[in-house]
């Protein structure tokens, strides 16, 4: 059980700048994930708390305490990789006890019993105590990795993408499960994935890791319904957000939004909380934002819907996705699946733009969306009341 | 004209090399019987290891038939050499030659058959667009990405117009978000060259997202071949029940009970309590034991004046655009999937409801659906 702090990390390899100041507060006993695309730096940050890598500039601490120069075996903590590392020879139960018979942190063969039993039984996987890794599937090495570091009661566990080389419904129900035990870690823990759902399933708080920087923090629901910038929010969600580039205007009662293609005026739906953050912000070029689950379609002219063709459809499982194109803009929406539509044919788009987001055109940072404060209230449960 | 036919065709390898010990079944490929429409997209779908490589590779050419026949547009191709049965290959590494320009590379084939200069540009030029590959035709292979790289895979394999394109895991390098918009590039580009494609995939999202016929196999043997909509709805057995759809069909043991008159299904280490649909009356009795399967979807959370069981909520995960809740049933997690904006948390209890309609009964032994009478 520890809190983590990282304060201004940096860390280069050769000429290429890994981490450039990064600094976080983990606190005890949260699960924390770092999250971002491939080569942001999450692996390093990690290793950096690990103590496999030592950091050029800035501190790591433990409890306030400083363990730059605690060597990793000495940091007390727990691994679990991609990879599984298992020891081929030994069976899933003298691979889990390894740990505990290790010279630094031995612990008697009784208690060792007890204890390989007891995360075992935890992950359902009992039944494996006496196979061989070679006997496994993947599924279940990964599990005897996890259960390997679980044995142990480190100050912290670091993950290093455990589930990422599973196939995508292995990965999935796998995430579930993890879900399932991690109310029992009672520890510390720091995940890194670059897979969105298993960040949003399992995080108490979220840090986006991007280019060796931290680009926000905050829980899931946070990162998912504000982001701070665009590429936050492109991240977040599958498929993915709509980014609508277009001029602001102000008319008589309010705002109104003009596609730059697609070529449709609309008039935002009166709010004064999002109005007011576009006046102090003052510009008129935006990318407007909508999520796919707040466009809808038809396949009728309608009312105030903007005339598309269909770019495609596809099924993404247990629904379907449209793409729709107005002029270079394409539109992604939600449908069921088993629909008849035909490539290239006539659909009739329409948003709804009470979940708005605002993002600067220039910038590409957030400015102002409908419902923050509302938002605001569930995604920032306990704002400044940690310890 | 009409495609590909495949028509009883047998694969197997010889086992009989040294400290190799021979197995009774041993065939990659049992008894496929397969028919494409002209024009069709279809997948082969299953499991690594199930053969459907294997039937593509029979089909182009580079494995022999050992028993059977295969037919491109009405044509025995059995003992045509890969060359001459006009077919269009990509796979999913790209090999291509990297001393060559992106335009050689696309015209290649159509060189060493002679095609004459300006064909071959007017070609090159015609199905570069198509595969978003023009603004690439000078570049050397090195300096492409992975989604680079297999457009113009896929653009080398097309410009020799193939009576059949044959793909076999064409996106599985590359990475999610590239993935996806590769395969909404093959889907545009399917549908404007209309040419009969076979596809192979073990990722059934790509299946359901692509094809119009899917042909899911495991241990060398078809299970189902349908639409979409046919295998996601009406599977024929659990394999293609658990194999299609993410997260995968809720599959439980069940005993049935007659109670009052109704039929339930009863599950082992849960007091869980599903009414059973009566379109099954016909087929079910009190004690009969069988699996009852359904998708996460079609579990719902009942209302306040809800009849369902109350169960404890295992796990909720909030996934953004969805949320996940997991209630254990004996030893296994069912789940469901819901939009609704309501934040549970483990210890939650809720009413559970099933679409009555949306469930599939399956035989224990054979996994086989057993269907309403």
């Amino acid at each position: 059980m520890a809190r983590i702090t990282l304060e201004n990390i940096k860390k280069t390899f050769g000429k290429v700048t890994a981490l450039d100041g990064v600094s976080l507060d983990i606190k005890d006993k949260e699960f924390f994930v770092l999250f971002g695309p491939a080569g942001a730096g999450k692996t390093t940050i990690l290793n950096n708390i690990a103590g496999i890598q030592v950091p050029d500039e800035g501190f790591v601490k433990f409890d306030g305490e400083i363990v730059n120069l605690v060597d990793a075996a000495h940091r007390d903590t727990a691994m679990v990789f991609e990879n599984y590392a298992l020891y081929p020879q030994m069976t899933v139960y003298d691979n889990m006890a390894s740990p505990m018979r290790s010279k630094l942190y031995h612990k008697d063969e009784d208690y060792i019993k007890t204890r390989v039993h007891e995360i075992a039984a935890m992950m359902g996987m009992e039944h494996l105590l006496e196979r061989l890794p070679s006997q496994l599937s993947n599924g279940q090495k990964q599990r005897v990795a996890m259960g390997r570091a679980l044995v142990r009661m480190p100050k912290v566990y670091l993950m290093d993408e455990p589930l990422a080389h599973l196939d995508a419904k292995l990965r999935n129900a796998m995430r579930t499960e993890l879900k399932s035990i991690q109310a029992n870690f009672g520890t510390t823990s720091i995940y890194v994935t670059h897979d969105f759902m298993e960040a949003m399933s399992l995080a108490d708080r979220i840090a986006v890791i991007n280019e060796g920087k931290v680009v926000q923090i905050g829980t899931g629901d946070a990162i998912y319904d504000l982001p701070c910038n665009e590429f936050v929010a492109t991240l977040m969600g599958d498929p993915e957000i709509n980014l609508i580039p277009g001029k602001l205007a102000k008319s008589a009662d309010g705002y109104t939004f003009t596609m730059q293609e697609g070529g449709m005026t609309y008039t935002l739906p009166a709010d004064k909380a999002p109005f007011a953050k576009l006046d102090e912000h003052g510009k008129s070029e935006y990318d407007l934002a909508l999520r796919p689950q707040h466009l809808s379609y038809s396949f009728e002219p309608k009312e105030g819907y903007l005339k598309c063709t269909v770019y495609s459809y596809e099924s993404i499982g247990n629904k379907s996705v449209i793409i729709a194109e107005a002029g270079g803009q394409q539109l992604r929406m939600l449908a069921p699946n088993g629909l008849r539509v035909q490539i290239d044919q006539d659909v009739y788009v329409d948003l709804d733009l009470t979940h708005a987001l605002f993002f600067d055109a220039e910038t590409k940072d957030f400015v102002a969306r409908y419902n923050e404060e509302a938002i605001r209230a569930i995604a920032e449960p306990e704002e400044g009341s940690d310890a | 004209m009409s495609g590909l036919k495949i028509e009883h065709v047998y694969k197997r390898y010889d086992n009989e090399g040294k400290g190799k010990k021979k197995k009774v079944n041993d065939y990659a490929v049992k008894d496929l019987n397969l028919e494409t429409n002209e024009g069709e997209f279809v997948a082969l779908l299953g499991p690594s290891g199930c053969g459907k490589t294997t039937t593509l590779r029979m089909t182009a050419g580079l494995e022999d038939i050992t028993e059977g026949n295969i037919y491109i547009n009405d044509v025995r191709v059995n003992d045509l050499h890969p060359k001459d049965r006009h077919i269009g290959l990509a796979f999913e590494d790209y090999a291509m030659y990297p001393p060559l320009t992106v335009y050689e590379n696309i015209a290649f084939n159509l060189r060493a058959k002679g095609v004459p200069n300006d064909e071959i540009d007017r070609r090159v030029r015609e199905i570069a667009p198509l595969m978003q590959c023009d603004d690439l035709l000078d570049m050397m292979p090195v300096k492409l990405s992975g989604g680079q790289k297999q457009r113009v895979n896929i653009a080398r394999a097309i410009v020799r117009r193939p009576e059949l394109l044959l793909m076999d895991e064409p996106l599985s390098h590359l990475d999610g978000k590239a993935r996806q918009a590769m395969r909404t590039e093959i889907k545009r580009l399917i549908n404007e060259i209309k040419c009969t494609t076979v596809y192979v995939t073990h990722d059934q999202l790509e299946a359901m997202s692509l094809a119009d016929r899917i042909a899911i196999i495991n241990f060398g043997v078809l299970q189902q071949y349908g639409t979409p909509a046919e295998v996601y709805d009406d599977p024929v057995n659990e394999f293609v029940a658990s194999f299609i759809g993410e997260p995968p069909m809720n599959i439980l043991v069940t005993t049935i009970i007659k109670d009052a008159g109704h039929f339930f299904f009863t599950f082992e280490g849960s007091d869980l309590r599903i009414q059973v649909p009566e379109r099954y009356y016909g087929v079910v009795s009190d004690g009969f034991r069988c699996k009852v399967g359904v998708r996460p979807m079609d579990v719902l959370i009942g209302g306040p004046d809800s009849k369902g069981t109350p169960e404890k909520v295992a796990t909720f995960e909030n996934l953004g655009d969805e949320r996940r809740i997991g209630i254990r049933v004996g030893e296994i997690l069912l789940m469901l999937i819901t939009e609704d904006d309501t934040r549970y948390k483990a210890g939650d209890i809720i009413r559970l409801e099933v679409r009555a309609e949306k469930t599939h009964l399956f035989d224990i032994e054979t996994g086989d659906r057993i269907r309403e009478a």
